[in-house]
């Protein structure tokens, strides 16, 4: 299917951008297009303007600050992520998570602040910036706010994003010292949409004892899903005891099921993809110290 | 109907101009313009990388991208991977000797991704790496068996 007709504007500076989207009327952002374009064509969403803001500059450099935070532009390609050692050794969940998103020919065009604006319900950007506690910077004519990637996403698809508003910039923390990460899911292929998820980040103190561990699970609830995981802390990590406290963990979940996989299977491998992600992270935490 | 832009690019080393309504994408205008009928459509969302094509040397979906989107920019389509005299160059004609092929719908993008991957990687690399930058190109009749021993072939040829 075709995209039905919009009018098209491609603005050099952020101003015209911010000022183009609060002219109001039905307005969406292009960047990569790899979300955008389908739902155009499928004409889920028929804007009358199409805002192309890959002229913009300034949006597309991934900068680290003197602490090892990261400053990521939203603008910035996906590949260009995955190929940063620079955000790898800041911030190492980023490459575990981005290796899994999409294609080189996707990646080539998919930006990180697209994959977080469009919030698809598989996308492992998400469940990095959720387990990450990162923070989007986002503009609008009026004026700025800074929005927790946990309190981001509001269900498939749906962020807090008002129409005149644009993701600027994605902060996310410096990893803390003896912190590893893993990352899985099962998908059609390697690199295609997750099918279910599980994002995992856990650091050791020098004795090995966890103090701190973040799961995050895509697709067993309506947004990437931030599990409980806090009573890893204080001993070092326990497989089994950690498999029984997810598995009771992920019972009360309801997760929707469709032609890739049922509710059932989505809430029972991502106990194990959930686990195979934890026990990553506490090895690469422990190869740390 | 809105208004259409005047754009150009550069398709395999000549400069092309078109006059694009803006919702049309980069295939289509390839296709239905510029008369480039190598680039396939098949899903048209992305999925099946079928119309992949090189934008400044990087490869896109060209079903995901509008034609709008690459004035000025840098083309290279299965069209140019051709001789200048037309006959076939040195990875085509490796996808012909190993049976690279069967239906040859999904040939132009493996070609035009295989391309990029041996630019990269003029040694070929493992049969893995090889795999991996080809998984994102959906084949239906081969088995990518005969696909990955053609590449390999063609990076065997150039050594």
């Amino acid at each position: 299917m075709k995209a039905a007709p919009f009018a098209y504007r491609a603005p050099e500076t952020l101003d015209e951008a911010l000022s183009l989207l609060a002219a109001g009327d039905g307005a969406r952002v292009l960047a990569g297009g790899q979300s955008l374009v389908p739902l155009l064509k499928a004409r889920v969403v028929k804007p009358t303007l199409v805002v192309d803001v890959n002229r913009v500059p300034g949006l597309a450099a991934i900068e680290v600050d003197g602490d090892g935070a990261l400053r990521i532009g939203a603008l910035t390609r996906q590949q260009k992520l995955l190929d940063s050692d620079a955000a790898a050794a800041a911030q190492p969940l980023l490459r575990e998570a981005g290796r899994y998103a999409g294609f080189l020919a996707t990646r080539h065009r998919g930006t990180v602040g697209g994959s977080l604006a469009y919030a698809a319900p598989w996308a492992e950007l998400t469940a990095a910036a959720v387990a990450l506690d990162a923070r989007l910077e986002i503009r609008s004519a009026g004026g700025e706010r800074t929005v927790p990637a946990r309190s981001f996403f509001q269900g498939p698809h749906e962020t807090v994003l008002e129409p005149d508003e644009l993701l600027t910039v994605v902060h996310v923390p410096a990893a803390a010292p003896r912190t590893g990460v893993g990352f899985h899911e099962v998908s059609a292929r390697y690199r295609d949409f997750a099918n279910v998820a599980a994002a995992a980040t856990i650091t050791l103190d020098e004795a090995g004892a966890c103090t701190a561990a973040e799961l995050v699970l895509l697709r067993v609830a309506a947004t990437p899903h931030r599990v409980d995981v806090s009573h890893l802390v204080g001993a070092p990590f326990d497989g089994a005891a950690a498999r029984a406290a997810l598995v009771d963990a992920l019972a009360g979940l309801d997760p929707a099921g469709d032609i890739e996989a049922s509710g059932t299977y989505r809430r029972r491998v991502a106990v194990t993809l959930a686990l195979r992600a934890l026990q990553d992270a506490n090895a690469k935490a422990g190869a740390t110290r | 109907m809105t208004d259409r832009l005047e754009i150009r690019v550069e398709v395999n080393g000549t400069w092309r101009e078109g006059r694009v309504e803006p919702r049309l994408t980069l295939a289509d205008f390839l296709r239905e313009d510029l008369d480039l009928t190598g680039t396939h459509v098949a899903c048209e969302n992305g999925f099946c990388g079928n119309c992949n094509v090189l934008v400044d040397g990087e490869s896109v979906r060209a079903c995901l991208m509008f034609a709008v989107q690459a004035d000025g920019r840098l083309l290279l389509t299965v069209e140019g991977l051709a001789e200048p005299d037309g006959t076939l160059g040195r990875l085509q004609q490796a996808f012909h000797d190993n049976h690279g092929l069967q239906c040859g719908f999904c040939t132009p993008a493996m070609l035009v991704t295989a391309h990029e991957y041996l630019e990269a990687n003029p040694g070929g690399g493992s049969d893995e790496e090889i795999r991996d930058a080809i998984s994102g190109v959906l084949c239906r009749c081969t088995g990518y068996q005969h696909i990955v021993d053609s590449i390999r072939a063609a990076a065997e040829e150039a050594a």
